[in-house]
């Protein structure tokens, strides 16, 4: 009993000097609090609605009019000018006052009226997916429900029954649905990912501010240490993970249990890494530069923004040494997906081999540290 | 160490990005249809450049498995008797469900596979039209009536190495930048005595933080074009501004965040202290600068936000300067920000400077 209580106050030790520390506090306290606040800004807008373009109707006609109406009314475009030429398009272009072009050919009208086919030519930014993905698919989502209504009247026309032609000429419905995040939102998408890294990085840095240079904790002091840092960041997934979705309005569907499944081994990992790197850096400066610069790298690890099956399968085992590379996904997962024990499975696993490995890695390291002390004497 | 890391970074990101275009997107196929034209449309998904393929499962409950499992990001559900009821016009309703948890991969199979449902139906409305009578010729105008010309204005491919790798390089380079400044400034800064020392050893402000700068100035310049040289030959990314001004864009980006980084040393309290306020405003400065989502969708906030950090203006000016090719008078206002940004950072550090020596020959360290 007495052995339980001399370890609580060592963990309470722990985190009194982890408070005492000013960089240390800013980095896995008030950092983390600052991120909450200000990381998700850009993507609160979640969906990119109304994105600017210009038009230039040469046929200015009732069925060029029509359709500029349209795609006006589309969720994805906004009309921001109607300009008479090409040269007045560009000039809004480079000014970013626009960001797509659509123009509708002289003889629009006419062409719709004697069957012929009347084309469109739509303009995007290529610099910009998302931009140009939004401009092209509202654009042809309009013209083809208009191309729809255009056919009807014809084959109606001819004495075709409306059922019959309607099916002719749209044989099969396609739905689309998106699951897990269903309005497709941008903060859905990055947030929750985002912070799983941010929880690593800032926990490194922070056992680096603690540990780096500095004698190691000894006796009782080298398992609070770590059981101390795990525990804080436990809430730390609780806060980002559980409050800062329901705080910005992003669907989460998880099942705690298995959150925590992935987050201890996960926490276990980073800190093993966490000792085995201050004990590899000497100086303190260096382990805090050397993480904010992998920050984004290992994001793009991670196979949120860019699949996992297009990066190269040596440069995927590689990155699979670092927690996050496998973790966030799990995380995003149990979290956004509703997974079971069972999904997560393999990314526990490479956490757990990684939580003992790293330990194993810094005994190793503070042994032959060590042993160095010893030989020079001092 | 601060020269190869951003090298080795580049070289390491350039292969994740290399192949350009996501290919061959794991999808799961739900056939409950099992007839010719399920099969032609299962033949047609696979045969898409941008989707695989990779499972044929017998329920929509096991597809959905493989999606929670990240097996894959997308399924296709091809409803029983799709082809009998085809062709007793009673248009059969063909579902596609994308993981949108995984935007860009979900999305980007989704659409690949939404378009060979497409095509496949073009190719049915064509033998339903012509079997109720109208003429080949006339079903085929009828097929599209209002086709889009779609092009992007540039970056014809769509290639996420002009996209994500053109503007991550700086990115990285702004955090090395601003902490290689941090970290020379804080020596003196965090030393009793140090900053009026400093100052009086260099003659003047001007000159002291001239000579503390000047050297990494050089060596940012030389890894920032070194990247560029690479981006622009060996992975063929396109060029079509001016040389000059994308250089000149170049040196004002880094000598800016090198004031950023000297500005911040002057605040915090320590050398650490200073690396992670560096941290937290340099760190999501990719969220800020609208590279993933354009900044004319943010909040007012995060417009104003991106706009003071340096990686905002460089990037909107390098995106001019190459993809762009955007005449000069279209990236003067731009340049002229940067340049603003500049000028009162130094501003900035100079008067930060002369108050904390001050401070401290005051007889008092802040």
């Amino acid at each position: 009993m007495s052995a339980l209580r001399r370890f609580m106050t060592e963990i309470i030790g722990v985190l009194r000097n982890l408070f005492a520390d000013s960089s240390a506090r800013m980095t896995m306290i008030a950092g983390i609090l600052v991120y909450s606040a200000l990381y998700p800004q850009p993507f609160v807008g979640e969906v990119l609605r109304d994105v600017p373009i210009a038009v230039i109707d040469q046929d200015n006609s009732t069925e060029s009019r029509k359709l500029l109406r349209l795609i006006d009314a589309n969720d994805h475009v906004a009309i921001m000018a109607a300009v008479p030429n090409m040269e007045a398009a560009r000039d809004a272009f480079f000014k970013r006052d626009v960001y797509g072009i659509v123009i509708i050919p002289a003889g629009f009208e006419r062409n719709l009226l004697t069957g012929a086919p009347a084309p469109i030519a739509a303009f995007g930014d290529g610099s910009y997916l998302l931009v140009y993905s939004n401009i092209m698919g509202a654009v042809t989502s309009v013209a083809r429900a208009m191309g729809v209504e255009v056919n009807l009247a014809r084959l109606t026309d001819t004495g075709m029954d409306e059922d019959q032609a309607r099916t002719a000429l749209a044989p099969v419905t396609v739905t689309n649905i998106a699951v897990f995040n269903p309005q497709g939102g941008y903060a859905s998408y990055v947030v929750p990912a985002s912070f799983v890294l941010i929880l690593q990085q800032t926990l490194l840095m922070g056992i680096g501010l603690l540990h780096a240079g500095r004698r190691f904790p000894t006796g009782l002091g080298m398992w609070a240490a770590p059981v101390a840092y795990i525990g804080l960041y436990l809430g730390w997934i609780a806060f980002t993970q559980l409050l800062l979705p329901a705080f910005y309005g992003i669907p989460r569907v998880g099942n705690i249990g298995t959150l925590m499944l992935i987050g201890l081994p996960f926490l276990s990992a980073c800190t093993a890494l966490g000792f085995a790197l201050a004990l590899l850096i000497p100086r303190r400066e260096g382990v805090v530069f050397f993480l904010v610069v992998m920050g984004l790298p290992l994001f793009f690890l991670s196979g949120i923004a860019w699949p996992i099956e297009s990066i190269p399968e040596y440069l995927h085992m590689l990155s699979l040494l670092v927690p996050s590379s496998s973790a966030i996904s799990a995380f995003v997962a149990v979290n956004q997906m509703g997974a079971t024990p069972k999904d997560i499975a393999d990314a526990v696993q490479i956490q757990i081999i990684l939580a003992f490995g790293y330990t194993l890695l810094a005994i190793l390291i503070y042994r032959i540290k060590g042993a160095q002390h010893q030989v020079t004497g001092s | 160490m601060l020269a190869p890391m951003p090298l080795l970074i580049f070289l390491t990101l350039a292969a994740v990005f290399a192949p350009g275009l996501p290919r061959d997107l794991p999808v799961a196929v739900v056939d409950l249809d099992g007839s010719t034209l399920s099969r032609q449309l299962v033949r047609m998904v696979d045969g898409a450049s941008d989707v695989a393929v990779t499972q044929q499962v017998p329920s929509l409950s096991e597809a959905r498995q493989a999606l929670i499992a990240r097996d894959v990001y997308a399924i296709l559900m091809i409803p029983p008797e799709m082809e009998r009821n085809l062709f007793l016009e009673q248009s059969p309703e063909i579902v596609i469900f994308s993981n949108s948890q995984f935007l860009a991969s979900g999305g980007a199979a989704a659409r690949s596979m939404g378009t060979s449902v497409l095509t496949l139906a073009a190719g049915v409305s064509l033998r339903l039209l012509e079997s109720n009578g109208v003429g080949p010729d006339r079903a085929m105008d009828l097929i599209t009536p209002i086709p889009v010309q779609q092009s992007p204005l540039f970056n014809p491919s769509l290639d996420y190495i002009q996209f994500l790798l053109s503007a991550i390089i700086p990115t990285v380079m702004q955090i090395f930048i601003c902490a290689a400044a941090v970290l020379s400034f804080s020596r003196e800064r965090h030393s009793p005595g140090g900053l009026s020392n400093f100052l009086q050893q260099s003659g003047s402000a001007a000159q002291g933080i001239a000579g503390k700068l000047l050297p990494y100035t050089v060596l940012g310049t030389l890894v920032l074009l070194l990247g560029d040289v690479l981006l622009f030959t060996f992975f063929g990314a396109d060029f079509r501004g001016n040389v000059l001004v994308f250089f000149l864009n170049g040196l004002l980006f880094i000598l800016a965040c090198q004031m950023l980084g000297a500005l911040i040393a002057m605040f915090a309290t320590s050398a650490t202290g200073a690396l992670g306020m560096m941290a937290v405003i340099v760190a999501p400065a990719f969220g800020f600068a609208g590279v993933s989502f354009p900044r004319f969708g943010m909040s007012g906030f995060a417009q104003a936000w991106g706009s003071i950090i340096p990686l905002t203006p460089y990037l909107e000016l390098r995106t001019d300067q190459t993809l762009r090719g955007a005449p000069l008078q279209y990236s003067a206002p731009t340049m002229l920000w940067l340049f603003a940004l500049l000028i009162v950072f130094t501003t900035l550090l100079w008067i930060m400077l002369h108050m904390r020596a001050r401070a401290v020959t005051a007889g008092g360290e802040t």
